[in-house]
C-alpha cells in the first residue's frame, strides 16, 4: 500500500525547513524528502579548510550530478555552466546551485539578512512615477508584487526572531534610531541581537562614508552575536561564507527549524531522497503526492494532500516542468539573478581580511532602490553598497587579485605577500529586471543520471545591468579614494557568471494565472494542494540578498495553509 | 624523494620546474618547490582531480613539443631562461585551440596556488610556507575581539593547521 502523509515537503533548505516546522508543530503529519545528507554537527566540527569547501565545493551538488546549462540567447546552444564546470580545474563551484542537505543554501550562506524596502514591492509603479513608462527597458515584464511590505512586515519580524538575526534597527515604527539604517522601511521592533564584532577592515569604510556625508550602518546578519535560543555566539573564525558553521552560531534551518520539526514527533525526514516528479489526480487539478528515489536508486511513491516544493527556484521549476505542470506557459519565465559588481581595494592599514565573517561589516543605503541618484547612465533602481571584511583566504585572494598584476612569477609572489593583509572589498547587487529574454526551460539534450532533463538558462546581462555596475563602480571608487586606497580594480560590468545563488522570479506570484505561476501565498494556479516556495515567487528584484524575504514569505504561506486547513496552532489552543 | 601516486619521476620534475616559475624561490623566501607543491598536484591527480589526468598527460606532451627544438631531454633540463620563455609564450596564447599548452599552463598555475596555500594536510604548503609568506594564520578556531581590532599584526598569531585543530578537539584518528 502506498504511504500517506498530510504533507510532503521537497527539500529541507531555507524555506522547506521552516515549512516543516510550521506544519508539524500544528499537528500535521509531515514527510520531508531531501536529496542531500541530514547533516550532523560532527560533520562540521572542523571545517576550516579552504580547499575542501571553497575550492572543491564539498557540500554543493556540482554540475556533474546536477547539470544546469546556460546560453546567452535562443540562437546559441546551451552548455553546462561554462564558468562553473571548468574541466580545467579552474572552476568556481560556488557559482552554481547552492549547498545541499538539511539547511540547503543556508549552510553556505553569507547570512546577510536584509529586508526588502517598501518600494521594492512596487518597483514598476515607483519607476513609472519617477521616470515614466518609456524609461523601462524593452522586453521587460516588470510588475508590482501582489503583496506589500506592510503585509510582510510581521513575517519579516518573525523570521528575524525565530531564525536569529543580529543587527541595529534604523527605523522602529517610523522613529529613526542612531547607528541603524535611516533608509530602511519601518519595522515593528529591533533585532533580537546587536551586531556581531566588526571585521578590522570595516573601520576605514565607516569613516570614509561618514566623511562623504553618507550613512553607514551595520549589516543585519543571521549570525549570533551572543547566545541565542541555545545556540552560542559567533567565534569569528573567518570560514563562514561558503562554509558550514562549526559552533552553530550561523542561522541555518539545519540548526533552527529542522531540529524543531523533528522535536514535534510529527515530522519524518528522509535524506538522500531525490524527488523526480509531482503526482496529480487524473484531471490534473490536484496534487496527490510525489515520486522519489532513495540512496540506492529505488523508486518510491508517497501520497499527500499537500505537496510543497522547496527545492530552490531552479529545481522547483524543473520539477514543475518534468511533471507537466505549466498550464499557461509561465513556469520558468522572468528569470532574475544578481550581478555583484565586485570592487577591491588595497588599503593603507592592515585589514586582516581572513578574520570574522564575510559580512561583519557595514553598508550604505544612500543610493538604494527608488532613491537612486539622477544619473547619466539611465539607471532606474539603486542598491546598497556593501563593505566586505572577512572570510578571505589566500586562494580566494588569488582569484580576486588585481588583473593588472601578472598572476605568476616574482611579481605575483611579491604582490600577494605585500597586499593580502590589506585587501578590502565592496559589492552591490544590481537590479535585474524580469524580461521576456530571460527564462528557464528543460534542456533538450542534457540529462542527469536519473534521466531527468537539465534545467536550461537563457540569460544575458542587459545594458541596464552593466550600466548599474558602472554607476555603482563610480560611487565605490569615490569611497575607496576616501579610504586612501593604494590600488583599486573592479569586475567587468558583464561578468562571466549567470547564476549567483540569488536566482529568483521563475515561478512568479500574482493574481492573474496567465502572467504568474502561483497566487501570493505560493499556491500553484490550477493545481490544488501544490505550493512552490522560495525566491522563485519574487516578482521583481532590487539590490538586497533574497533569503530573509524567502523566509518571511514561507511563514506567510504557512499561516495561509494552516488557516485554510483550520489547523493553525492558535486555533488549536483556543479549543 | 616523497613517493608519487600518479606522475612518474620525470613528469614530477617537470611539474616541479613549472611550479617554481609560478611561485619562485628566493634567498630567505621559499617558493612552490620548497612547499612541495608537486606532491599536492600528484596527489590531487590520483584522487579528487583524476578527471584531469588526461589533461596533464596531453599538456606534458605539448610541453615536450615546445622543448624539442632546444635539444634538451625534458623541460626540467632546460636553463631557467628558456623555461620561462616557453611559459610566457604559452600564457600569451591560452585560447588558441591547438595551443593546448596555454590551457595546460593555466591549470598548473591554479593547482600550484592551491598546493601552496591549501592546508598542509593536502601534501603541499610544507611548514606552512605559503601562509607565512602572506601573513595568514591558517585554520583558527576563531578570533577574539582583541585580535579583530584594526592594526593588529596577524603575524604575531601562531599559525594553526587542520591537524592542529583535530589535536585540540581530541577527535584525531
Ligand atoms: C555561498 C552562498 C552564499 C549566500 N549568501 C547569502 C546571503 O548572504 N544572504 C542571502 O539572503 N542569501 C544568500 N544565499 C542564498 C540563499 O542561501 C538562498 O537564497 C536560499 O537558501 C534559498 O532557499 P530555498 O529554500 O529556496 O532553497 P535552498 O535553501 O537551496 O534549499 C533547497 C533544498 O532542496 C534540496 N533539493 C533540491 N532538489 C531536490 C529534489 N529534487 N529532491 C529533494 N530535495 C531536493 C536541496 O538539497 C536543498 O537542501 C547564499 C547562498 C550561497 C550558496
Amino acid at each position: 500500500m502506498t504511504e500517506r502523509f498530510d504533507a510532503v515537503i521537497v527539500g529541507l533548505g531555507s524555506s522547506g525547513g521552516i515549512m516543516a516546522e510550521q506544519l508539524s508543530a500544528a499537528g500535521m503529519r509531515v514527510l520531508g524528502l531531501e536529496k542531500g545528507r541530514d547533516h550532523t554537527q560532527a560533520d562540521f566540527e572542523i571545517k576550516h579548510d579552504e580547499l575542501r569547501y571553497y575550492q572543491r565545493g564539498a557540500i554543493v551538488a556540482g554540475v556533474s550530478v546536477d547539470p544546469v546549462t546556460w546560453r546567452p540567447d535562443p540562437g546559441s546552444t546551451a552548455r553546462v555552466l561554462p564558468w562553473s564546470a571548468g574541466v580545467l580545474g579552474t572552476d568556481e563551484p560556488l557559482y552554481g546551485l547552492p549547498s545541499i542537505g538539511t539547511g540547503g543554501g543556508t549552510l553556505h550562506w553569507g547570512a546577510a539578512a536584509y529586508r526588502f524596502r517598501e518600494a521594492d514591492f512596487r518597483m514598476r509603479s515607483a519607476i513609472l512615477e519617477r521616470f515614466g513608462e518609456q524609461a523601462l527597458p524593452d522586453g521587460t515584464t516588470l510588475q508590482d508584487w501582489p503583496l506589500s511590505y506592510q503585509d510582510l512586515e510581521p513575517y519579516y519580524d518573525r523570521a528575524e526572531w525565530e531564525q536569529g538575526v543580529s543587527g541595529a534597527a534604523g527605523n522602529v515604527g517610523g522613529e529613526l534610531r542612531d547607528g541603524g539604517n535611516p533608509f530602511e522601511s519601518p519595522r515593528s521592533r529591533d533585532y533580537p541581537m546587536p551586531p556581531v564584532t566588526p571585521g578590522p577592515g570595516d573601520g576605514p569604510f565607516v569613516a570614509a562614508t561618514r566623511r562623504l556625508g553618507l550613512h553607514p550602518f551595520r549589516q543585519p546578519l543571521g549570525i549570533n552575536s551572543r547566545e541565542y535560543r541555545g545556540r552560542p555566539a559567533c567565534v569569528n573564525c573567518g570560514f563562514c561564507h561558503g562554509y558550514p558553521c562549526h559552533v552553530r552560531a550561523k542561522s541555518t534551518t539545519q540548526v533552527t527549524s529542522v531540529p524543531a520539526a523533528k522535536a514535534t514527533g510529527n515530522f519524518e525526514l528522509r535524506d538522500m531522497s531525490r524527488v523526480l516528479r509531482v503526482l496529480r489526480s487524473a484531471d490534473g487539478r490536484r496534487a496527490t503526492g510525489v515520486e522519489y528515489v532513495d540512496a540506492h536508486d529505488v523508486l518510491h511513491t508517497v501520497e499527500a494532500d499537500l505537496v510543497v516544493l522547496a527545492a530552490y527556484s531552479l529545481e522547483n521549476v524543473r520539477l514543475l516542468l518534468v511533471s507537466g505542470i505549466n498550464e499557461h506557459g509561465q513556469v520558468g519565465k522572468n528569470f532574475m539573478t544578481h550581478n555583484f559588481g565586485w570592487f577591491a581595494s588595497v588599503l593603507p592599514d592592515a585589514t586582516n581580511p581572513f578574520m570574522g565573517t564575510f559580512n561583519a561589516s557595514s553598508a550604505i543605503d544612500d543610493y538604494t532602490s527608488e532613491i537612486v541618484p539622477d544619473n547619466d547612465l539611465g539607471v532606474l533602481w539603486g542598491a546598497p553598497i556593501i563593505s566586505v571584511t572577512g572570510d578571505l583566504q589566500p586562494i580566494e585572494a588569488y582569484h580576486l587579485m588585481n588583473p593588472r598584476v601578472r598572476k605568476w612569477g616574482l611579481e605575483f609572489k611579491h604582490w600577494l605577500r605585500d597586499n593580502y593583509t590589506h585587501l578590502h572589498r565592496m559589492y552591490s547587487q544590481s537590479t535585474n529586471f524580469p524580461s521576456s529574454r530571460h527564462y528557464l526551460d528543460l534542456d533538450p539534450a542534457v540529462k542527469d543520471r536519473w534521466g531527468q532533463p537539465a534545467i536550461r538558462i537563457t540569460h544575458e546581462w542587459e545594458d541596464h545591468d552593466a550600466n548599474a555596475v558602472t554607476l555603482f563602480g563610480r560611487y565605490k571608487a569615490r569611497i575607496a579614494q576616501e579610504m586612501g586606497a593604494r590600488e583599486t580594480w573592479m569586475d567587468p560590468a558583464r561578468p562571466p557568471y549567470h547564476l549567483s545563488t540569488h536566482d529568483v522570479g521563475v515561478h512568479r506570484m500574482g493574481e492573474d494565472p496567465t502572467s504568474s505561476v502561483t497566487d501570493r501565498f505560493g499556491s500553484v494556479h490550477g493545481c490544488a494542494g501544490l505550493y512552490a516556495l522560495g525566491g522563485g515567487g519574487f516578482v521583481s528584484y532590487g539590490g538586497y540578498n533574497p533569503n530573509l524575504t524567502i523566509q518571511a514569505l514561507t511563514y506567510w504561506s504557512a499561516d495561509h495553509i494552516l488557516d485554510t486547513a483550520g489547523t493553525r496552532p492558535k486555533d488549536l489552543a483556543a479549543v | 624523494m616523497r613517493p608519487l601516486f600518479f606522475l612518474n619521476p620525470d613528469e614530477a620534475r617537470i611539474i616541479d620546474a613549472i611550479a617554481s616559475h609560478v611561485i619562485p624561490s628566493e634567498p630567505g623566501s621559499p617558493g612552490a618547490r620548497e612547499a612541495g607543491v608537486v606532491h599536492y598536484i600528484d596527489d590531487t591527480l590520483a584522487g579528487f582531480g583524476r578527471d584531469l589526468q588526461g589533461a596533464y598527460r596531453s599538456g606534458l606532451e605539448a610541453l615536450q613539443a615546445a622543448v624539442a627544438p632546444y635539444g634538451a631531454r625534458t623541460f626540467a633540463d632546460l636553463d631557467e631562461e628558456r623555461q620561462r620563455g616557453i611559459l610566457e609564450a604559452a600564457e600569451a596564447s591560452p585560447d588558441v585551440p591547438d595551443a593546448f599548452l596555454g590551457q595546460f599552463f593555466a591549470i598548473v598555475c591554479e593547482h600550484v596556488v592551491q598546493g601552496f596555500f591549501g592546508d598542509p594536510a593536502y601534501g603541499g604548503n610544507v611548514d606552512e610556507i605559503g601562509w607565512r609568506l602572506v601573513g595568514y594564520p591558517g585554520a583558527q578556531w576563531g578570533f577574539s575581539a582583541d585580535q579583530m581590532r584594526p592594526g593588529v599584526d596577524a603575524r604575531s598569531i601562531p599559525i594553526l593547521t587542520v591537524a592542529d585543530l583535530y589535536a585540540r578537539v581530541g577527535t584525531s584518528a
